[in-house]
């Protein structure tokens, strides 16, 4: 590790090595839980608690010491890899990954804290704690060799987590979970050589994988939409974007509760987050292209994804229907690339990792307690457990996106950035906010309204203090972040910001930023009320580029 | 004029009588050739101290083996200074009448032929005893066949590079028939042989035919006589005798369609020997295989070119997709075996330096990993190697969770998960293929990879994700409750924890190997002075 | 002296195509017979085709290095026939009944 460590750039950080800091303590964390002993389980899970939470502590330390004002990267790490091919460890972050490295640093030490597993937890907890290292490793990465690494590392720890504790058909799930995102990342790997061998020639000096760099190469425009479309493909597998969706529900269904929670609160934002930090940075032209294909995608999986999760009668199923719907939504955003749309779609991807989140750890718990998840068997549970049922209100409600809660901030500047792009994509993505509204309320009726129509319904325990704890520990965030979103914007609109100018730079077309006009009809629509929180944060953000 | 004139006529042509009695022989440089020498000479004196020995301490011939391999190995790390040293250092050279070349690049070959070596014998020392096959023949072949391996390597004359071929296949024939008691052994000994000598006969052809028409065996020769005139001799005889030299190729390195023979091999022949096959044979024939065609015919690209990246897209389709259907472990990575040998000659066919690099690049990872692999295959496969199925594998995770661990590491390393020297192997070769502007190419072979992962991820279900007893298994007879743990002799450990820690260990930092095979290539050729 | 007349001088190319044709004779007899034995010879005889091709360029074009290559092939050739026949002796030991290639084939997935 010395070899990490020697050589970085560490002027400007408060705290030197943070990043690779970040990411080691988690992969150390994993090998340390391995080396205990099997017999001991409470060791395991202190231990793998202690390491997740420290990785969590310095996430909030990160937060913490981020520079409200600058858009740029920050914390940036810099030390070479492998000389030869001009790979290097080089970490970063800025407004468009903060959010994220702060929650799979926080995420994980919760799942670890509230979930515990049902068999073998020591080399559960060892994976957990690789996973967390390797989605660390995604957000911070600015070297494409080491995000690719970080983007395929996490596939092993998932596939034994879906394989060995799942339920049901979970070889089958975890199968086809690999080899899809394999399918996905094996052409990125091409593109991401071609990419920079290119660019070699284009700037005339040695290969290298840092984005940075990568990002100013002028590329032939056919070149450039080419190799944008292998990474689109890895991203669009990962996401899921519609055609490319099969893997999600099988995955969701069958991985355990700690692995669905994960799964959808950060592994399925490393394919958005790809496409924003990857897609949009280093081909913007390109990206401006494939707009419409994936506006239209976009539009497309919020409404598929929403009607087949009305007609799901697994509960697990239907919340990972929901999710294709959800990450429609951050497609649409941003793709739509203007300000709005793409903070919209940082946002949602928060807010999709927290409500989600807290949906499939409340249907593993209701699972837990009935061992089925068919939601006609579940009936009447609000009598025999009310706070459950309350909670799941909250938690549905803001993954509805009611205004108030985090949902409604992200999913309104998602729609205010596509109305201002192109108006059609919003309007039918809205009628994608009415649905999600119809499947979750009807499936929360089936499940929670009425009377109890079998004993096992009727004597439905209610949430015990470690689970209302854990949670309440997602509420908290979901109602802060709905009702007083401006820290957050403020943090991500100047990295925006920052993007947006490069795009601008380099395709000479500006983003679509629509007339005040327009935006305070959409604002009229979506209630006027905490419409004012967001546009208020939006507007201070501008104010400060 | 008659027939017979004619002949006679023939006959008679002027001979120039011989009067001097000196006659002047080519300087050897014995330095150059100590690799060689102490791998094929104390192989030979094992070979006679066994019959004269009466009692030798437990694991000794193995012993012995691997100080021989790892000796000889030293002397090449230490030649390997001086050689790829172009300033201070010597410089590569060429000994016996420019017969022999001695560069960066022989001895990285040679240094990984010894690394296969070593680890095939750790693996055989346990296995040998097991089916009371203990004696000092194994590990005598085995040094014997790497040393014709490093002859290939630093083979700088055509019919040298044909002993070579022969030195190194002649002792894996007797190896993989080696198991007296399993016919299956001496079934994958005949068959190796009957298309290994059908292949040698091919190759010999093809260097007859380059001989007619440049006039010389020598590669440097013939490449400088292929600069001065490009269509020598129209350029068919050139072409059928590089054609037949690709076939011979082909057969040694398993490339679809010359595969046929791989998995019977593979499955039939001792784990072992089989270790040695992948590793250390497959080293030898890519040696062989850059040389010839990288290098010496170099100027013939375009022509050649197409033809190696269709056996490249056969042998990674071919390899991958046929290694999906299999259910017995040992065939399952003959066919996977074939499927890396066809991202090999992706590294072959885009001809640049950077691809002989990654070619070196990916012998070295793949050498340690699969010796790794056939060290676990070995242990599990039990007495007489019957569990070979996939079921052998079943709950491995649970019982020997060490074990097991490693091997997942191994397999993803053939899988190509990074932080895995295996997916820095593949990262080489598609970024040598990306360079040289053969992007379909390597979006073929990455698609291959995926397919097959497959096989891997099959492993690592069965260890891990699938109960110790599957309630459906056999014809409704009762399976043993638990299987009896995986035998798991020292050497044999020794040889499994080396692997995976140098597959991770080059995984994570593969600046290491790079280096080094950065600066095995350019490869040098002389000529005749 | 009729005959001398009639038929054309024997060239290089003659023995080239005799090679040639017996190489093919050997390739063609490997893969269609299935006697052991007589697969055996048929490695020989390629490999003798070889050797002609070799003495014949080599006397074309005056190059003793040529010939010389043909000791080369002889000795490997019988080493090789060597261990070929030890193999197919034990191979026959463990199954006497296997008298033809076809009967070997134990191994097939």
């Amino acid at each position: 590790m010395s070899m990490f460590l020697a050589a970085a750039e560490t002027a400007s950080t408060p705290f030197p090595h943070l990043l690779t800091l970040l990411v080691l303590v988690p992969a150390v964390g994993s090998a340390v839980v391995a080396l205990i002993s099997k017999q001991r389980p409470d060791v395991c899970r202190q231990a793998a608690f202690l390491f997740s939470a420290t990785a969590g502590a310095l996430a909030v330390y990160l937060l913490w010491n981020f520079d409200v004002a600058d858009g740029g990267f920050q914390f940036v790490e810099s030390t070479t890899w492998v000389r030869d091919f001009g790979i290097g460890w080089r970490l970063g972050v800025d407004g468009i990954s903060l959010f994220l490295v702060v929650l799979s640093g926080l995420l994980f030490p919760f799942v670890i804290l509230a979930i515990t597993p049902e068999h073998d937890p020591k080399p559960y907890y060892a994976w957990l704690l690789l996973l967390q290292a390797g989605s660390l490793g995604v957000f911070v990465a600015l070297d494409l060799f080491a995000f690719f690494v970080f983007f395929e590392i996490v596939l092993v720890p998932m596939y034994f987590l879906i394989g060995s504790w799942g339920h049901g058909n979970r070889t089958y799930a975890a199968m086809k979970f690999f080899l899809f995102t394999m399918f996905g990342s094996a052409l990125m790997l091409v593109g991401i050589l071609a990419l920079v061998a290119t660019a070699a020639d284009a700037i005339g000096a040695g290969a290298t994988f840092d984005i940075r760099e990568l990002a100013q190469a002028d590329l032939a425009t056919n070149t450039a939409r080419l190799i944008f479309c292998a990474f689109a493909l890895a991203f669009a597998v990962k996401v899921p974007i519609f055609p490319l969706h099969t893997w999600l529900p099988d995955a969701h269904t069958e991985a355990p509760t700690a692995g669905s929670v994960i799964l959808a609160g950060i592994m399925l934002k490393l394919g958005t987050y790809g496409f924003v930090r990857f897609g949009l940075y280093l081909f913007p032209e390109a990206s401006r292209w494939a707009a419409p294909v994936f506006l239209t995608l976009g539009v497309v999986g919020i409404l598929y994804g929403a009607v087949v999760a009305t007609m799901q009668r697994d509960l697990k199923r239907l919340v990972a229907y929901s999710s294709v719907a959800h990450l429609g939504f951050i497609v649409l955003g941003t793709f739509a690339m203007n300000s709005q749309g793409v903070t919209g779609g940082i946002m949602q991807m928060v807010n999709h990792g927290l409500s989600t989140g807290a949906l499939f750890l409340l249907v593993g718990m209701i699972y837990e307690r009935r061992h089925t998840r068919e939601i006609a068997e579940l009936n009447g549970l609000q009598r025999s457990a009310p706070i459950m049922a309350a909670v799941f209100t909250v938690v549905m409600l803001s993954s509805i996106g009611l205004p108030g809660l985090n949902g409604f901030v992200g999913e309104f500047l998602i729609l205010n950035g596509t109305f201002i792009a192109n108006r059609w994509y919003a309007v039918i993505a809205a009628v994608g906010v009415i649905l999600a509204a119809l499947y979750l309320l009807w499936a929360y009726q089936r499940v929670f309204h009425g009377t109890p129509r079998s004993v096992e319904n009727e004597s439905f325990a209610d949430l015990r203090l470690r689970e209302g704890l854990a949670v309440g520990a997602l509420l908290v965030p979901i109602v802060v972040l709905g009702v007083y979103p401006k820290p957050m914007i403020e943090r991500i609109e100047p990295s925006v910001a920052v993007l947006l100018e490069h795009i601008e730079a380099r395709t000479g077309v500006a983003p679509a930023e629509g007339p005040t006009a327009e935006r305070s009809t959409v604002e009229e629509l979506f209630g006027a009320g905490h419409g004012d929180d967001a546009s208020h944060g939006a507007n201070a953000g501008k104010v400060d580029k | 004029m008659s027939l017979l004139a004619s002949l006679a006529a023939q006959a008679a042509q002027p001979v120039t009588p011989v009067t001097s009695v000196l006659v002047e022989t080519p300087s050897v440089d014995w330095w150059g050739l100590l690799p060689l020498i102490l791998l094929a000479a104390p192989a030979m004196v094992l070979l006679h101290a066994s019959s004269l020995l009466r009692r030798v301490f437990r694991g000794f011939y193995a012993t012995a083996s691997v100080g021989i391999a790892g000796t000889a190995a030293a002397f090449a790390i230490v030649q390997w200074f001086r050689v790829t040293d172009l300033d201070g250092g010597r410089g590569p050279y060429t000994t016996v009448a420019s017969a022999y070349t001695v560069d960066g690049y022989s001895v990285f070959i040679t240094v990984v032929l010894c690394v296969a070596v070593i680890v095939s014998s750790l693996v055989a020392d346990g296995y040998l005893r097991r089916e009371g096959l203990d004696g000092a023949e194994t590990y005598a072949l085995l040094l014997l066949s790497a040393s014709g391996g490093v002859v290939m390597a630093s083979a700088n004359d055509l019919i040298v590079l044909f002993l070579g071929l022969e030195v190194l296949s002649i002792p894996v024939y007797v190896l993989a028939a080696s198991h007296l008691r399993r016919s299956a052994s001496q079934e994958a000994g005949f068959k190796y042989f009957i298309l290994g000598a059908f292949a040698s006969a091919f190759f010999l052809y093809g260097i007859a035919l380059v001989y007619g028409a440049t006039g010389s065996t020598n590669l440097g020769t013939i490449r400088q006589t292929l600069q001065d005139d490009p269509f020598v001799d129209g350029g068919a005889l050139l072409l059928a005798g590089a054609a037949f030299l690709l076939v011979g190729f082909g057969f040694k390195v398993a490339a679809v369609p010359f595969h046929a023979w791989t998995p019977d091999v593979y499955q039939g022949a001792p784990s072992p020997v089989v270790s040695y096959m992948a590793s250390g044979v497959k080293a030898a024939g890519f040696a062989g295989l850059v040389r010839v065609f990288d290098v010496t015919l170099a100027g013939q690209v375009r022509d050649w070119q197409p033809i190696v990246v269709g056996l490249a897209v056969l042998t990674l389709l071919g390899g991958s997709v046929l290694a999906v259907a299999q259910t017995d472990v040992k065939r399952m990575l003959a066919y996977s075996s074939i499927s890396h040998a066809g991202f090999l000659l992706v590294g072959v066919a885009v001809a640049s330096p950077e691809g002989a690099a990654a070619v070196l690049f990916y012998l070295a990872a793949y050498g340690l990993m699969i010796g790794g692999t056939f060290a676990v295959v070995t242990a599990v496969a039990g007495p007489g190697e019957q569990a070979t199925g996939i079921d052998a594998f079943r709950g491995l995770g649970r019982r020997q969770p060490m074990l097991a661990l490693g091997f997942t590491v191994l397999l993803f390393a053939q899988t190509g998960v990074p932080l895995t020297s295996g997916f820095f192997a593949k990262f080489g070769v598609i970024k040598a293929a990306v360079d040289g502007g053969w992007y379909w190419l390597a979006a073929v072979a990455m698609l291959s990879a995926v397919v097959g992962a497959f096989v891997y991820l099959r492993l690592v279900v069965a260890m891990f994700m699938v109960e110790d007893i599957d309630p459906h298994h056999g014809d409704g007879d009762v399976v043993a409750a638990t299987p009896a743990p995986v035998a798991m002799p020292a050497a044999l450990t020794l040889a499994l924890a080396a692997t995976v820690v140098a597959t991770l260990v080059v995984g994570f930092l593969p600046g290491l190997l790079t280096d080094l095979a950065g600066d095995a290539v350019p490869v040098v050729l002389a000529t005749l002075p | 002296m009729f005959i001398a007349q009639t038929l054309p001088t024997v060239t290089s190319s003659w023995y080239l195509s005799l090679a040639a044709l017996l190489f093919a004779i050997g390739a063609v007899g490997l893969l269609v017979r299935r006697n052991p034995l007589v697969m055996f010879m048929c490695v020989e005889l390629m490999l003798n085709a070889v050797n002609l091709t070799f003495v014949a360029f080599a006397r074309s074009m005056g190059d003793l290095g040529g010939q010389a290559l043909v000791f080369f092939v002889m000795v490997v050739a019988a080493a090789e026939v060597v261990v070929g026949l030890a193999i197919m002796v034990a191979l026959l030991r463990r199954r006497p009944d296997a008298t033809t290639a076809d009967d070997v084939a134990a191994l097939r997935g």
